[in-house]
């Protein structure tokens, strides 16, 4: 559930920005350190640092979008193929100068332990995962499907030109689009940080599941990539409970692999361009 | 009678149509998207200099734009592209919407179908229902008439006389000279970005080298 | 792309020199490490910098180059990285740039997984340590690196400040232009990415057997990014670059040997900062500092006197018909060009002439019919075979930054072959200028050129063609001389847009 909060800041991110940020999971460790950062200085539980660390990591993704690919958008794709990844960089090394490498733990968003209903044991950190995790995928939904806003965000990345055209201030909705990219990145990090530890060097595996996600559910599309994010959620459980975690990501980029090899336009997405 | 867009040697005033004619590569998208603001260059529009400003600003300002090949945005359903252009508040929006889709037959049929899925000659009236959502003064059309079958383009050209009859005002790039002279109350012929041709409708109509120089010659 | 120049050759020179001689064995070493780096970098340029595919594999096959040297010796280990490579790039030959760089993403990332967890083989987490990988670590090891080193440097320079290097730039910059002009992309990339794989390959064995211990941190990301950032810090395409790159990776830690892990830290921001404000990298601000400045590349000219054309004789249509989603874009098209002779095609917008260009060239597939070009059948054929076979073809816009309409002309001229097609080359230009393509275009037909030219300027076509034909939403409405063409009514009706009555 937390991937799909990851996948679906990604492909917003995709959208509005018009290139792949490779800094996207470094923004969601970045997420939890924050959240470590504030509970720890704080003592409050996760679900209060919930809106703390979304409008921290709101701020930061529209800087990182600033910094490292809206100035670089008419050059080639391996400008911001570059400055992503040297972003990327860059948080990944100072949380590691900040935390000494070593690694943290978020705090739960209500507590750990377990919680018994109906005959069944469930980790409390985990149901209240999928809970929170449900709640925002469907808010962001509903903001992009049933509001104005959203459908203003949604015009924007179909047809910039267009919709500066028809009056729509892009600028402003490009920003809001990176903010809510990196606040959904930042939740994740809260979300994750506290099973699976805050890790400076986690960023890349984050970022990679996202890609594939979007790869996946077809290049830009939101729903495909929330798919996506839940079908690789699942195939990994499900491998992983037969051989393994190493075996369940070797399969999956095994997978990937042969996919592209096989259909280099993903499952459902756009054509891979002509035959030259 | 003011003038609501004066540039170079192009004017248009409330109430009539103007067609802009001319070969490809003569200049007519051009002209338009310095209109608009994409390009850079001196203008007029409702009597100030716009110059200075921004596409949001000139547009905002009460201009609708119906670009070459239409550019609806696909992924959107019907409705979604005309709330999506508009800048009114909910209540209205949705009001002006309705008036739309009632406007546009074809359109109020389907609504909720996604902009991609409709046929040329509905996203040609889709694009122009958008542009008429904020209400606009002048009026901006990029060869609308292209790839559209005959009685579409009957239709089209129809609803721009009308339009023009209750005050609007617009400028009609065409390269199909007869289609826009048909509505037109005059026009001029552009030719490598020079105007090299201007008169009524009937004077243009009436001039042999008008093939020519829709060929570009 | 410039070519490597003394300045540049000298320092290569001194710098494995001036080690032996001045430094101490921590020092070689270190040295030593600067030619590894390098090595790998020189071959993250092939892929990354001339082609611009986002690679991001590179570290990966280092990786695979430590293990092999470690497993089976040295020599074995750039055949090892080059296999890998080889598959990869053929399973990822038509993929666009952000697939590919997720293909190079899961093949790396598969590469570490083995070898974090396959300890049998790779001795999982602890690696590798105590094993004979054919060299020794000292004074001869520097030595093989850098002679290694600068030979692929020189060669490097020598082979990409020429044409190979304008392919590549084409290549990277419009690769459709490039397919018109009988580049095979997949070939070049499937040749540059073996051979920067093998270079790999070769660096991570050296580092093998430099250090001693291979362990999973050699197929990691973060050296990845390291050889990114190298390359681009250096100069992505400079000659240099990969050896700048290296040299600051290496000292930088010792320098700031307090700051510890700052290094990495700088490194990134300084990469970040180079993207942003000065994409030539460390050698190119070198090399302006100097003064030696990077030469613009050479933008082809006209040739003085035209050649006589050899090639195909005859290209034909027979009925061929297109669709695009709902739309004829082509229907029922059959027309001929002969060597000797210069049509041309008219129409309104949207009557199809770009894309009758585009289905000859092969850039587009048709749905019915058939193209013959001297009787062989061209409609299955890739673009760049079909250019191959003699068809140039010019485009509309400037192709690369830098280029004029002649410049398009020129290199769709110097491609060879006898048939051309031109897809509005009057455009824009000024009335002094249409006289001399006019000039141009008898010369081609007096040369036996077959030219095929789609333009809007009728007066032009007018008096340059001995024939035109005229189209109309994809069908072919007239064709005959132009003053035949230009009277026929339904030429008429169709710019003037009147009723389609007659």
């Amino acid at each position: 559930m937390a991937y799909a909060l990851v996948a679906l800041g990604f492909v917003l991110a995709l959208n509005a920005a018009g290139a792949v940020n490779f800094a996207h999971g470094d923004l969601v460790v970045l997420g939890g350190a924050v959240a470590v950062l504030v509970g720890t200085w704080t003592g409050l539980p996760g679900i209060l640092l919930l809106p703390l660390v979304a409008l921290a990591l709101g701020v930061a993704g529209v800087i990182a979008a600033r910094v490292a690919l809206l100035p670089l958008v008419a050059r080639p794709v391996e400008a911001t193929f570059v400055a992503t990844i040297a972003l990327a960089a860059i948080i990944e090394q100072s949380l590691n100068l900040a935390t000494g490498g070593a690694p943290s733990t978020a705090p739960p968003l209500i507590g750990s332990g377990t919680l018994e209903v109906s005959g069944l044991v469930l980790g409390r950190q985990p149901l209240a995962i999928v809970v929170v995790g449900s709640v925002l995928v469907a808010a962001v939904w509903l903001l992009l499907e049933r509001t104005q806003t959203g459908r203003r965000m949604r015009a924007v990345s179909a047809d910039r030109h267009m919709a500066r055209a028809v009056g729509i201030p892009v600028g402003r909705y490009v920003t809001l689009s990176l903010a809510l990219a990196g606040a959904l990145a930042g939740i994740a990090g809260l979300l994750l940080g506290h099973q699976f530890l805050v890790v400076p060097t986690q960023g890349a595996g984050h970022m990679l599941k996202a890609y594939i996600a979007v790869a996946l559910g077809g290049w830009g599309s939101v729903p495909g990539a929330l798919l996506g994010a839940l079908g690789i959620g699942a195939f990994e459980t499900f491998v992983s409970a037969g051989l393994g975690d190493a075996w369940a990501s070797a399969a999956l980029y095994l997978g990937v692999l042969l996919l592209l090899a096989v259909r280099p336009q993903g499952l459902f997405g756009e054509p891979a361009g002509r035959r030259a | 009678m003011t003038a609501l867009v004066e540039i170079g040697d192009v004017s248009v005033s409330a109430g009539e149509i103007v067609a802009l004619l001319g070969g490809n590569g003569a200049g007519k998208t051009s002209l338009l998207e310095t209109i608009l603001g994409f390009r850079r260059g001196r203008l007029r529009l409702f009597g100030e200099d716009a110059t200075s400003l921004s596409v949001e600003q000139r547009v905002s300002l009460g201009i609708g734009y119906v670009p070459a090949g239409r550019r609806v945005f696909g992924s959107l359903t019907v409705r979604e592209n005309l709330e999506a252009s508009s800048s009114l508040p909910a209540a209205e929006r949705g009001r002006r919407a309705d008036e739309m889709l009632a406007l546009f037959p074809m359109l109020g049929e389907r609504p909720q179908a996604r902009a991609w899925l409709l046929s040329g000659g509905q996203q040609q009236m889709l694009a122009l229902a958008r542009a008429l959502m904020n209400k606009p003064r002048l009026l901006l059309l990029d060869e609308p008439t292209l790839g559209l079958a005959p009685l579409v383009v009957a239709d089209l050209l129809q609803r721009l006389s009308a339009m023009a009859a209750g005050g609007m005002a617009i400028l009609l790039a065409e390269q199909r000279a007869g289609l826009a002279l048909s509505v037109a109350d005059r026009g001029l012929v552009l030719s490598r970005g020079r105007t090299v041709r201007t008169g009524t409708r009937a004077e243009l109509a009436a001039d042999p080298e008008l093939a020519d120089l829709m060929a570009g010659g | 792309m410039q070519a490597l120049g003394r300045f540049w050759l000298v320092v290569l020179l001194l710098a494995p020199v001036v080690a032996l001689v001045a430094l101490p064995p921590f020092g070689q070493r270190m040295v030593t490490l600067i030619g590894i780096y390098a090595l790998m970098g020189l071959g993250y340029q092939l892929v990354f910098g001339q082609l611009g595919a986002l690679n991001l594999a590179q570290g990966a096959l280092f990786g695979i180059g430590a293990y092999a040297a470690a497993l089976a010796g040295l020599p074995v280990a750039p055949l090892a990285a080059a296999i890998p490579a080889a598959l990869a790039a053929a399973l990822t030959l038509r993929l666009q740039s952000h697939y590919f760089a997720l293909a190079t993403l899961a093949l790396a990332s598969l590469v570490n997984l083995v070898a974090l967890h396959a300890e049998s083989l790779t001795g999982g987490a602890n690696g590798l340590a105590g094993f004979a990988a054919g060299m020794s670590r000292g004074p001869s090891l520097l030595v093989v690196v850098w002679a290694i080193l600068i030979a692929g440097v020189v060669l490097y320079a020598r082979l990409f400040a020429g044409t190979l290097g304008e392919r590549a730039r084409l290549l990277r910059e419009a690769p459709l232009v490039a397919a018109t002009l009988g580049i095979d992309a997949g070939r070049w990339r499937l040749v540059l990415f073996v051979l920067g794989g093998a270079l790999a390959g070769l660096a991570g064995a050296f580092s093998a057997a430099l250090s001693g211990v291979v362990s999973p941190e050699v197929t990691g990301f973060p050296l990845m990014v390291l050889c990114l950032s190298l390359v681009v810090l250096g100069g992505t395409r400079h000659p240099m670059g990969a050896v700048l790159g290296a040299t600051l990776a290496v000292c930088l830690p010792e320098l700031l040997r307090e700051l510890q892990g700052a290094w990495l830290l700088g490194y990134a921001v300084a990469t970040l900062a180079v993207v942003l404000w000065a994409p030539e990298g460390l050698a190119g601000l070198c090399d302006r500092w100097r003064g030696a400045g990077s030469p613009k590349p050479p933008v082809p000219g006209l040739p003085a006197s035209l050649p006589r054309a050899a090639g195909p004789r005859r290209l034909a249509l027979q009925q061929v018909s297109k669709r695009f989603g709902g739309v004829e874009a082509l229907q029922d098209v059959s027309l001929s060009l002969e060597r000797g002779e210069i049509v041309g095609l008219i129409g309104a917008n949207g009557s199809g002439k770009t894309t009758l260009l585009n289905v000859i060239n092969g850039l587009d597939p048709i749905d019915q019919g058939a193209i013959l070009l001297d009787g062989r059948h061209l409609e299955r054929l890739p673009a760049h075979a079909i250019a191959r076979m003699g068809i140039a073809r010019t485009f509309q816009a400037a192709m690369l930054a830098g280029d004029s309409k002649s410049a398009n002309l020129a290199r769709a001229l110097a491609r060879g072959g006898s048939l051309l097609l031109l897809d509005e080359p009057a455009a824009g230009l000024a009335d002094e200028e249409r006289r001399q393509l006019a000039v141009l275009l008898r010369q081609l037909r007096t040369q036996d050129y077959g030219v095929l030219i789609v333009d809007h300027d009728i007066e032009l076509l007018s008096a340059v063609c001995d024939r035109l034909v005229c189209l109309d939403r994809g069908r072919i409405i007239a064709a005959g001389s132009p003053a035949e063409v230009r009277a026929d009514a339904h030429v008429r009706a169709s710019f003037l847009g009147l009723a389609e009555a007659a």
